[in-house]
């Protein structure tokens, strides 16, 4: 049972997500603009918000930043296909993940469970993560999979370490290379796509189940069965 | 040319000869007053007279028939060829040798002068068509102009336009008669051969073959019968060569750039189109999926007034759905331009209560007001067309009233002709400066992502009865969308059957 806030311009699609979240076990509240929403959000800090991009009176993507301006609440953006360059967009200003339209209730239901499971905070100053088969030590650098040591050279290691803290999640290219690159190779988006079939193909994970990729957005760690 | 200069000459002769013979007549009673000398000077008049006409043949004929003239009549003895005194010999020789060279110089004055004439005309024409070259103009106009002015100013039988088409030469322009086959075989390169323009100008069986070339570049070639290509003309023609293919060059670059903006613009257009349409499709299909999502699940525990409200969301999902690709088939029924209103008589009520029936699933809490009295007289419309514009401005109206706003529909008679239909929102209403565009193709609120299809069509299928639309606003507040409907013409009763036609 959490709390969920929904914004969207639809009040058709408000009414039947507040019906399925609410079967699926989730308190729902709703908001037909971002003025709406915002003011939810601050007075009844929600548990997770799902923000959709396209808002009559503010643009989603300002939505996201005043939130993010004063809480870490995930926020799960609902896109429209073909608009890849918002989402990534939205993704780079602090939302956590995103849903295409049209979705199915059970999907959204995923995402937001997965947006609960890995709340910020808990993640922070972890020595230690383990991603379904994956476990890795942040101290020694040290990656196995089923008890088996991989072995990973430095970058693949943090590479796959900063997927792991975010586990579930998507992050953007852009993100990725900075934080793992460094903030001069946000453009080197090469990199990335050697990395993944390297990593990919010393987890075993050729199919990339584990280490999966989102075409245009980014990569994310998923725990089979999540 | 040659017959023309015979008949010029012939009709100077007649002249000559006419003068000649009404100045002797005048002459002959006064002869005996008058010396030989003064009767040989009027006699010049005549030559004069011939050679300004008829040129020198005329003026040499008129001196031969002076000379006889001169000889039977003024000198004596009259009436006979015979000379008499030595000085009349004198007279009629010196008539003779004076004669001939005024003739040659008068006529070399003439000549002059008509070529001057010739010149100042050609170049006056020259002068206008270079201020046609710099007009602004479609190239095939353009072309015609210059075959035209030049077929006109060289008097030329055949002038044709030749302009390089993939890798060939085609004809782009003529004036007068058509180039035969055989002459365009000898002017260009054989077919499949590669064509060159870098060929100087060239001149071959009686035509004249000029090649057109700006800073270095070549244009086109240009062609004209020999008759234009005299030697004193080919001047300003060559100077005009140049300024033609520096026209044409920037027509056709002028043409090249305004084709880029085209395609530019078209692009533009269908990337608003398939986004916004997109848009459009998927607010509607997002409910219904994730709606029939819900339904589909077996494992969750939906109560029933739930379960049916998700029903109906997919229901009117569907029908704003359904819509929405009636409104792209009318858009491309209008471009198709298959648009014909198949008019009939209806009640203004009547259609109205169709349409409400229709809307009534999309007007979620908006109450619709409607004030459209049933004795209005009855229209002349296409009742389809007519209840898609009505359905239209009503969703127009639901979709950007404030929640739980009313909407209005009524009608008055605005004249003996039309009935106004009006549909009132409590929106933002439109700007003033908005009103005309918002019924132009994508035309929508900043804010607003829907495709703004629907009073596009609105707007078509209003003009297609030669009636108006236009929006203004509301007494109130909001937007008001107005539409004339024609009244149908009123046929007078017949006298119902009565008793006096039956037995």
């Amino acid at each position: 049972m959490a709390q969920i806030l929904v914004i969207d311009d639809d009040p058709s699609l408000l009414g039947v997500c507040k019906v399925g979240l609410e079967a699926l076990g989730h308190e729902v509240r709703t908001a037909e603009t971002a003025n709406e929403g915002l003011i939810e959000a601050a007075t009844r800090t929600p548990e997770v918000i799902v923000l959709d991009l396209g808002l009559p009176d503010l643009d989603g993507l300002e939505v996201c930043k005043r939130i993010r301006s004063w809480s870490d609440v995930p926020i799960i953006v609902l896109s429209a296909d073909g608009s890849e360059d918002r989402k990534v967009e939205s993704l780079d200003h602090g939302a956590d993940d995103y849903v295409t339209k049209p979705f199915g209730m059970r999907e959204l239901d995923a995402r937001l469970r997965v947006a609960l499971r890995h709340r910020p905070d808990e993640d922070d100053h972890q020595v230690e993560l383990d991603v379904g088969p994956l476990h890795l030590d942040l101290v020694h650098c040290q990656a196995t999979l089923r008890n088996k040591a991989v072995d990973l050279t430095p970058k693949e290691f943090d590479f796959l370490a900063y997927l792991a803290r975010n586990v579930g999640k998507v992050c953007t290219r852009r993100m990725i290379l900075e934080h793992v690159w460094g903030p001069n190779h946000v453009n080197e988006l090469h990199y990335l796509k050697v990395y993944a079939y390297r990593i990919r193909r010393k987890l075993g994970d050729q199919q990339g189940q584990l280490l999966q990729s989102d075409p245009t957005v980014g990569y994310r760690l998923v725990a089979p069965g999540d | 040319m040659r017959r023309s200069a015979m008949k010029r000459s012939a009709i100077g002769s007649s002249a000559a000869l006419a003068s000649m013979a009404v100045l002797t007549s005048l002459m002959i009673p006064l002869r005996s007053h008058l010396s030989i000398a003064t009767t040989a000077l009027i006699l010049v008049v005549p030559v004069v007279i011939g050679v300004v006409i008829g040129g020198f043949v005329a003026g040499a004929t008129s001196v031969v028939a002076g000379f006889l003239v001169y000889d039977f009549f003024f000198i004596p003895p009259y009436l006979t060829l015979w000379v008499g005194a030595p000085q009349n010999w004198a007279a009629l020789g010196v008539y003779a040798v004076v004669m001939l060279p005024v003739a040659r110089v008068v006529d070399r004055m003439n000549v002059a002068r008509a070529n001057e004439r010739r010149y100042g005309k050609e170049i006056r024409e020259l002068f206008e068509l270079s201020d046609l070259l710099v007009e602004d103009q479609p190239l095939d106009v353009l072309l015609t102009v210059i075959v035209t002015t030049l077929a006109d100013t060289f008097g030329s039988r055949q002038v044709a336009l030749f302009l390089p088409e993939d890798d060939r030469l085609e004809l782009a322009a003529s004036a007068g008669e058509p180039l035969s086959e055989d002459d365009l075989q000898r002017i260009l390169p054989a077919d499949g051969a590669a064509f060159s323009l870098d060929s100087h100008s060239f001149e071959r069986n009686e035509l004249l073959v000029l090649a057109l070339a700006a800073a270095g570049r070549p244009i086109g070639l240009l062609v004209l019968s020999a008759e234009a290509a005299a030697r004193h003309e080919r001047e300003p023609l060559l100077l005009f060569v140049n300024q033609i293919a520096l026209a044409v060059e920037r027509t056709q670059l002028r043409d090249e750039v305004l084709q880029a903006r085209l395609t530019e613009e078209v692009a533009r257009l269908a990337k608003t189109l398939v986004g916004a349409v997109s848009h459009d499709l998927r607010a509607p299909l997002a409910s219904i999926k994730a709606s029939s999502s819900l339904l589909s699940d077996g494992d969750l525990d939906i109560d029933l007034d739930a379960r049916q409200s998700l029903a109906t969301t997919i229901d009117v999902q569907a029908d704003h759905l359904a819509a929405l690709v009636q409104n792209l088939l009318d858009m491309s029924r209008i471009q198709a331009g298959v648009l014909t209103p198949r008019l009939s008589i209806v009640s203004p009520a009547d259609l109205v209560s169709t349409v409400r029936d229709d809307v009534t699933p999309l007007l979620g809490n908006h109450p619709l007001v409607v004030d459209v009295p049933p004795d209005l007289p009855p229209v002349d419309i296409d009742e389809v067309l007519m209840s898609r514009v009505l359905t239209n401005l009503l969703q127009n109206a639901i979709r950007h009233g404030p929640k739980g706003s009313q909407v209005a529909i009524s009608a008055h008679v605005a004249s003996g002709e039309t009935i106004e239909l009006s549909v009132t929102d409590h929106g933002p209403g439109v700007r003033p400066d908005r009103r005309k565009e918002i019924f132009q193709l994508f035309a929508r609120r900043d804010e607003d992502a829907g495709a703004g299809l629907g009073l596009t069509i609105a707007r078509t299928f209003v003009e297609a009865h030669g009636q108006r639309i236009w929006v203004e606003d509301a007494p109130d507040g909001g937007a008001r969308f107005c539409v004339t409907l024609p009244v149908a013409p009123s046929i007078p009763e017949e006298a119902p059957v009565g008793a006096d036609s039956r037995h």
